[in-house]
């Protein structure tokens, strides 16, 4: 083999390798929001609380609820609010591009005793006010997680906190 | 052997190699010592789930630690050896005892190897600052292991394989939020012996 046909495979693997590298979050990524979009879209969606069976996403923690939304702003904002009773334990929302990247979080302290809503704008299109957020891609997913304590009553209390996530094209 | 057929292998070679070394650098190869903190057996990975993540650790995060937040909300410290240094197993027996971390709220929780919760008897995945038993000294202790430790508190691990342990600190405190590596590692120690 002459020297650079050589070249052009290693070149060819290292393309192969930086590509597959560079596209394995947005492959597990697409793959979650695909899935969602089956159950509910945008959502929300208000999985059980995690356990054994619980096999979607590496890490599942079992001191948390979740809810989630998926959002598109390839036909414009989208608006996401919350509004968890005051006194609510630890909750946050926490916005992720198509990439996985964690862009944005907003917890229960930040929010304050009024919750939040935020409108979410695609790439591109500049913020004019602190309420208006804009995303880094155009899909993506908004994850909310509420604290419980394990027991019924903290479980009801966690799960009535989740189910004031609402999401929609704004 | 023919031309086509000498190129069709040669591309084929190079896609498996690039393939190859993707999985081979993502599963099998540590992050740079840039990205994370230690302290004892605990690694945080400081740029999970962050949009200043490099190619390399945004790819290990989607498998994982997907839809992990930043360093400034929770810091996740992952420990898959004893103190010692010896690989975690879920059929052995572990005593992990500590201070209670600086943390608006902090919790351990057991993983299989696989990275998904034990099928544990009572619901029992996790122990946090909510439950936790602390002793006169201000320490706090548990026993992990297939089968309860007679007077600590028990995180089951049901399973056959090796054991990964998770310590979850939402809102950290501003020192450790600055300087991971700070952390006063819980010691993780075998309680008898496991070949």
């Amino acid at each position: 083999m002459n020297t650079r046909k050589l070249l052009l495979w290693i070149a060819l693997a290292v393309a192969t390798h930086l590509a597959a590298v560079w596209a394995l979050p947005r492959v597990v990524m697409g793959r979650v929001l695909h899935t969602l979009a089956a159950e509910a879209n945008p959502g929300p969606v208000f999985p059980p609380a995690a356990d054994a069976s619980a096999r979607r996403i590496v890490m599942p923690s079992p001191d948390l609820l979740y809810a989630l939304c998926r959002f598109d702003l390839s036909q414009g904002p989208f608006t996401v609010s919350a509004a968890p009773a005051a006194g609510a334990p630890y909750w946050s929302l926490a916005f992720y591009a198509d990439n996985t990247d964690n862009f944005r979080v907003i917890n229960h302290r930040q929010a304050g005793s009024g919750g939040m809503a935020l409108r979410l704008l695609p790439p591109g299109q500049q913020p004019g006010n602190s309420n208006e957020l804009q995303a880094p891609s155009l899909r993506g997913l908004v994850l909310m997680r509420v604290l419980h304590g394990g027991d019924a009553p903290s479980l009801q209390q966690a799960d009535a906190a989740r189910r004031t996530l609402a999401c929609g094209k704004a | 052997m023919k031309p086509w057929l000498r190129w069709a292998l040669g591309l084929a070679t190079a896609v498996a190699t690039g393939l190859g070394s993707a999985w081979w650098v993502l599963k099998g190869m540590p992050l740079g010592v840039e990205h994370t903190a230690r302290s004892g057996p605990w690694v945080a990975h400081l740029l999970a789930g962050s949009p200043q993540a490099d190619l390399y650790t945004r790819a290990r995060v989607s498998l994982f630690g997907l839809l992990a937040l930043g360093r400034d909300e929770t810091l996740y410290y992952v420990a898959r050896n004893t103190t010692a240094g010896e690989p975690l197993k879920a059929r052995c027996r572990y005593r992990v005892s500590g201070m209670p971390p600086q943390a608006l709220w902090w919790s351990l929780t057991a993983y299989g190897d696989d990275l998904f919760l034990f099928d544990a008897p009572e619901r029992r995945f996790s122990i946090s600052s909510s439950n936790a038993a602390i002793t006169v000294d201000g320490q706090f202790v548990l026993a992990t292991g297939p089968q309860a430790t007679p007077g600590l508190p028990w995180l089951p691990t049901p399973g056959p394989g090796g054991l990964v342990l998770t310590l979850r600190l939402y809102h950290p405190g501003t020192s450790l939020q600055a300087q991971p590596a700070s952390l006063a590692a819980p010691r993780v120690e075998v309680l008898e012996a496991c070949p």
